[in-house]
């Protein structure tokens, strides 16, 4: 009998070792919390949206398996500490990512932004080249005013880009081109006119 | 008592084992799968009350879920879970279904918006078609076509928190050009002007009657030369202006069209711009006029009135320096029929345009 108690005792004393022992992984809710954080400041949230928002997934699930485990008896955190290490690990390598892909969106804006400078000229140049004749002055005059109307949008394109909306940018200078381009075209239309008089 | 113990720990295991842990309910992995739509779909934004609502739910749900997951196996209950997780998941769908309605009431709201602007570029396009001193007019409405253009984008990606901005931005460029329109239409909507310039083409008109001859009308907001025959409307031709040319001519080089009673005072049958009719400006009341202005300083100092303002050829969309053209073909018709002495009547318009400009105020 007396060995049986014994046993009772040291069990219960095993027991209350590993429940007491078993501590949340604040540390590890920090990091993870902190790299998530760190990502989305980077530029994540506009970037790559879907990526973070499925990281934050993991810390959700993270946070779950902490809060069951916080209610067990035997509590493991051991699981939820790998979710939240991989969370780390993913925040930090999407961060990484994220100064490539702002570059590359930087990047798409200021080719944005010569293309439709080059439209802009292209039609400059076809407008002043355009006949003089008196048949088309009127159209002439006017698709010149639509493209002193480009010209003046034309500077939000780097106002945008200045303010790091290089999708904002990418679209003026896209609608710019595409509208300088339906000028030149309309000038390519009446110099034929002309030469068709002719 | 060992062998004792040994069939009770043997009994517990078999008695244990044969239980089964009862599965977490699928709807867990559907409400994951609802939170999931509900962020792409923007509920955070279009429904954020009721967002945030349903994410209180759903993390009492998932308390309820994993109290019970605390629980040994065969210990865990999930029914309570289960009816609470559906609950979630109608929350859910309101939502989804507000969120999709709320999208579609923002996209027809815009749409309408822009569906209006659009409206108001296009009859201000219309109204300035033929208007040579649409320089800033047009400007604005290409500042305001861009911006339109940026508008549809934003729309098509569902980006309706920029488009309110992107709006104001076309509705200002629109207002300019419509200002800058309505500046120049301004006189054309004086009631006594108007009035006036109907009266001269009445006369006009009723001295072709009365003598049996031929006059012309010229209506430069019209853009139309018509040609009457005792008295009678025999042809209605499309007329090109100078740069300026709904303004009334006041010197030379000021690029607008003359206004009055003019007479053919000279027939060109070979002219730089095919074949001209030289009409008598300036008359009597265009001296008096000019000398007046420059007597106020209204005018450079060493401008001259200026003349040889002709009806010609060359073209219905030239800019003239203040002549009235006519495309060649035309010319052809209206040659033969006018003798030197014709009456020549330039007006601004017959018709006031006041009911233009409300109509684009509207």
């Amino acid at each position: 009998m007396k060995n049986v108690i014994k046993v009772m005792v040291l069990g219960v004393f095993v027991m209350s070792l590993f429940v007491s022992c078993a501590k949340q992984p604040t540390q590890e809710i920090d990091a993870a919390k902190a790299a998530v954080e760190a990502a989305a400041n980077e530029g994540a949230t506009i970037y790559a949206p879907e990526e973070l928002k499925a990281i934050n997934d993991q810390m959700t699930a993270a946070m779950d398996e902490i809060n069951t485990q916080s209610k067990k008896f035997f509590k493991k955190y051991g699981p939820a500490k790998e979710m939240l290490v991989k969370a780390v690990a993913d925040a930090d390598a999407l961060k990484a990512t994220i100064p490539a892909k702002k570059e590359a969106a930087k990047n798409a804006a200021l080719t944005a932004q010569q293309e439709a400078q080059a439209a802009i000229t292209e039609a400059k140049t076809l407008l002043e080249k355009a006949p003089k004749g008196k048949g088309t002055k009127a159209d002439i005059e006017a698709m010149k005013a639509d493209l002193k109307g480009l010209e003046d949008s034309f500077p939000q394109i780097q106002t945008a880009i200045d303010q790091e909306d290089f999708f904002g940018a990418s679209n003026t200078a896209a609608t710019i081109k595409e509208k300088a381009v339906a000028i030149s075209d309309q000038v390519k239309a009446a110099i034929e006119k002309v030469k068709g008089k002719i | 008592m060992k062998s004792v113990s040994l069939t009770f720990i043997l009994f517990s295991v078999l008695f244990f084992s044969a239980c089964k842990t009862p599965p977490v309910p699928p709807e867990v992995e559907q409400a994951k799968v609802q939170e999931n739509d509900l962020w792409r779909a923007g509920a955070p934004v279009y429904a954020a009350e009721e967002h945030s609502k349903y994410l209180l739910s759903l993390g009492l749900a998932k308390e309820k879920l994993i109290k019970q997951k605390a629980r040994f196996g065969w210990f865990r209950k999930y029914e309570e879970v289960m009816a609470s997780y559906q609950a979630v998941l109608a929350e859910g769908e309101t939502i989804l279904k507000k969120v999709k309605e709320e999208k579609e009431s923002k996209s027809r709201d815009i749409s309408g918006q822009l569906a209006l602007l659009e409206d108001r570029i296009s009859k201000l396009k219309n109204a300035t078609l033929n208007m040579n001193e649409n320089d800033l007019i047009r400007r604005n409405l290409a500042r305001a076509g861009v911006a339109s253009q940026e508008a549809e984008i934003l729309l098509r990606r569902e980006k309706y928190a920029d488009l309110p901005e992107k709006i104001k931005t076309i509705d200002r460029h629109v207002s300019q050009a419509e200002e800058a329109l309505f500046s120049i239409l301004a006189r054309y909507s004086d009631e006594d002007q108007v009035g006036a310039w109907r009266k001269w083409a009445a006369e006009t008109i009723a001295e072709s009657r009365k003598r049996g001859t031929t006059a012309i009308v010229v209506n430069k907001l019209e853009r139309t030369l018509s040609l009457y025959k005792k008295g009678i409307l025999i042809g209605v031709y499309e007329i090109g202006l100078s740069k300026y040319g709904l303004s009334d001519k006041l010197y030379a080089g000021d690029g607008a069209t003359p206004e009055g009673k003019y007479t053919v005072i000279k027939k060109l049958p070979r002219s730089r711009f095919y074949k001209a009719l030289l009409i008598d400006y300036p008359n009597e009341e265009d001296k008096r006029r000019f000398s007046q202005a420059k007597k106020r300083g209204l005018i450079p100092p060493r401008a001259g009135i200026g003349g040889l303002i002709e009806i010609h050829g060359g073209g219905n969309d030239s800019i003239t320096n203040g002549c009235v053209g006519v495309e060649n073909a035309v010319m052809d018709q209206i040659f033969p029929e006018v003798a030197v002495g014709t009456p020549v009547t330039i007006v601004g318009s017959l018709e006031s345009a006041g009911r233009l400009i409300t109509g684009l105020r509207k």
